[in-house]
């Protein structure tokens, strides 16, 4: 009888909840147009369980990135059995986090996890924090979201009810969990990432700059190398844009596309497009002026496999805004050709001491080509670019010999795949080094040359990987450094394994006449079901 | 306990447990439930960053990792999120191709 007098008594609430909405009083959430789609939805499909006394409830409490919301509204499907159309999902995802989203100080520091860089290992601030969420999930999803203490404290209680083993992953065996769960972290979470923050007042009521127009972009997708471009963005509603894209990889490789892209929050760039022949997602960062943008483009069938991005706005303000300098690295006493992409660009160009511009091969406001000659004496070591007089943040190397070559990352994952798990390729990448000031390989000074081409090939990492004859198992190294994991399940050649592996992976540079080799560790392991944006 | 006397402090503790009408917590707490409780293992990387500790190979074991839900950020928890994920798949070692993954494309 209880509990029917509860529902009873929640039913008239919600209904008079109804009332208070349609008079436009309803929720701390912050007051919306009335056609807005996603308030809409959540008037209607939210509010039917978020209603307590014409007010919304915990929806109006926390702040999230874009993915943050969503894997939310994913949560209440599968939980509560929420059903909502691709459209109202991504409508109430903007509604929210245009109005309760992350000030762009705040998501910086984890946009490695957003942007979804594979083989990333964040670290949390300390042991505890450590213990308490990062041993099941990364730290960043933790740290991407902004609550005070009694919503902290309502997600303690939400793992302890949803995921009774987080007490076991939170070493309950040997302590009191349940107390530093309940008493401790919800306090030293809402101080470290509280709901009110300056940043995010200050942006939430600044005028955010529109994405469109022209824009000089580039990047480097590990295996195929660097590359520079243009995106035309057309506006074809609010935060909603058309987007074109040229990339040219080198002589022979231009990609093209088109695709859509919508900005969240005043600056979350996520997008979609047919690049090439390849179905892929981006998602970058619009800078806080609107001059430049930057993030990540991958797969959408593969998020392991991208390309960086850094991209100028190519507008009359332009004024020697530098997208990219190629190539990255100069040898001490060669020629070479070097190409400056960026927007507004003067036809002035400095290297620094030791590199003189010899010729010029091509002047426009988007892009500088010149031939140089080093120096046998040029200072070894990275110099900043000059363009027009005024300094940029990219850098050019020199070197008169690679001291030593690094394997990135230095331990990847791979996944076996099958079914409907695809597996998940690892790309590895070799990188030059100077030895820097102590003269030694392997030390904190050593300075960073760039990617170089290598000869790749796959070791056991240890001795029981020998013996299980891991190498021959667990799938195969292709010649530009990207393993290609084998099939998923057990596998009756292996007495009581499946394909996984423990591999070294090694990089052998050739420069001049020396070769030098490098390893990193790779793990083949098993596949995962359960995929959200964030992990 | 009638044929049972208590020699050392621990079985102390647990006659004191039973007196006071703690049997059944004492019992629960005794006994092993599942590889993680014990050994710790570890989904994609073990303990020691190798894989030789993990489950292997891992499908003869996987509804055992679901069921009580111990990698719910990895897998399919069939406690509370996803009760229905092995519905008709009944042999992990022969029916993991059919496995769904868990979050929708949008």
């Amino acid at each position: 009888m209880k509990a029917q007098t509860t529902q009873h008594t929640r039913r008239r609430l919600r209904t008079a909840g109804a009332v208070a909405l349609a008079l436009g009083m309803a929720g701390t959430l912050p007051a919306a147009a009335a056609q807005d789609p996603g308030r809409e939805v959540i008037d209607k499909k939210c509010a039917s369980c978020h209603l307590e006394d014409g007010k919304l409830t915990r929806i109006p409490e926390m702040r999230k990135s874009p993915e943050g919301w969503d894997m939310t509204l994913v949560r209440m499907g599968i939980w509560h059995k929420v059903e909502l159309t691709a459209d109202e999902r991504r409508a109430v995802v903007k509604y929210l986090a245009d109005r309760q989203g992350l000030a762009p100080s705040e998501a910086a520091p984890f946009r490695f996890l957003t942007e979804r860089r594979p083989n990333m290992q964040d670290t949390p601030p300390d042991d505890e924090m450590a213990q308490m969420c990062g041993r099941c999930h990364s730290y960043g999803r933790v740290a991407l979201q902004r609550r005070d203490e009694d919503e902290w404290r309502k997600l303690m209680h939400t793992h302890l009810g949803q995921f009774p083993s987080a007490e076991y992953s939170a070493l309950g065996r040997d302590r009191n969990w349940w107390e530093i769960a309940r008493d401790k972290m919800p306090g030293r979470l809402a101080a470290m990432y509280p709901k009110n923050t300056d940043a995010w007042r200050d942006w939430s009521r600044s005028k955010h700059k529109a994405a469109d127009g022209r824009w000089v972009v580039a990047g480097e997708r590990p295996g195929w190398g660097a590359y520079s471009g243009t995106m035309t963005v057309t506006a074809k509603g609010k935060d909603h844009y058309d987007v074109r894209y040229e990339l040219h990889f080198g002589p022979g490789n231009t990609v093209r596309g088109q695709g859509e892209s919508l900005v969240y929050t005043g600056y979350e760039w996520r997008g979609s497009a047919h690049l090439g022949n390849e179905q892929t997602q981006s998602i970058f960062a619009l800078s806080e002026d609107g001059a430049r943008m930057s993030g990540r483009w991958f797969l959408r069938n593969a998020d392991e496999i991208g390309a960086t991005f850094e991209a100028v706005r190519a507008d009359k303000a332009a004024k020697n805004a530098v997208a990219t300098v190629t190539p990255q690295m100069l040898r001490a006493g060669d020629t070479a050709t070097v190409t400056v992409a960026g927007a507004g660009l003067d036809a002035k160009l400095d290297l620094g001491a030791g590199v003189e511009v010899v010729e010029w091969l091509g002047k426009s406001a988007e892009q500088l080509k010149v031939r140089v000659k080093v120096a046998a004496d040029a200072a070894p070591g990275v110099r900043k670019l000059a363009v027009g007089g005024r300094g940029s943040d990219k850098t050019i190397a020199v070197y008169r010999q690679i001291d030593s070559v690094r394997v990135e990352p230095a331990f990847g994952i791979a996944r076996v795949g099958g079914g409907t798990n695809p597996p998940m390729t690892a790309q590895f990448d070799a990188v030059a080094f100077l030895n820097g000031a102590d003269g030694k390989p392997g030390t904190d000074d050593d300075v960073r040359l760039g990617s170089v081409p290598a000869k790749w090939s796959t070791e056991p990492f240890d001795e029981r990987a020998k013996h299980d004859e891991d190498l021959k198992f667990a799938g195969h190294m292709e010649p530009h450094g990207q393993f290609l994991p084998s099939f998923a399940g057990p596998n009756p050649n292996r007495r009581g394994l499946n394909n996984v592996g423990n591999l070294s992976v090694v990089a052998t540079v050739q420069d001049g006449e020396r070769t030098l080799d490098a390893k990193g560790q790779l793990m083949v392991t098993v596949q995962r079901w359960n995929t959200p944006p964030l992990r | 306990m009638k044929r049972l006397r208590a020699l050392n402090h621990k079985a102390h503790l647990i006659e004191q447990a039973a007196s006071d009408g703690h049997r059944e917590e004492v019992q629960l707490m005794s006994s092993v439930v599942g590889c993680t409780t014990t050994f710790d293992p570890g989904w994609e990387v073990d303990a020691f960053g190798g894989l030789a500790s993990l489950c292997q190979p891992m499908e003869a074991d996987l509804y055992g990792c679901t069921d009580p839900c111990w990698w719910p950020a990895q897998l399919a928890d069939s406690l509370n999120t996803a009760r229905d994920w092995t519905d008709g798949k009944n042999s992990a070692l022969r029916d993991w191709r059919e496995l769904q993954t868990l979050f929708p494309g949008d």
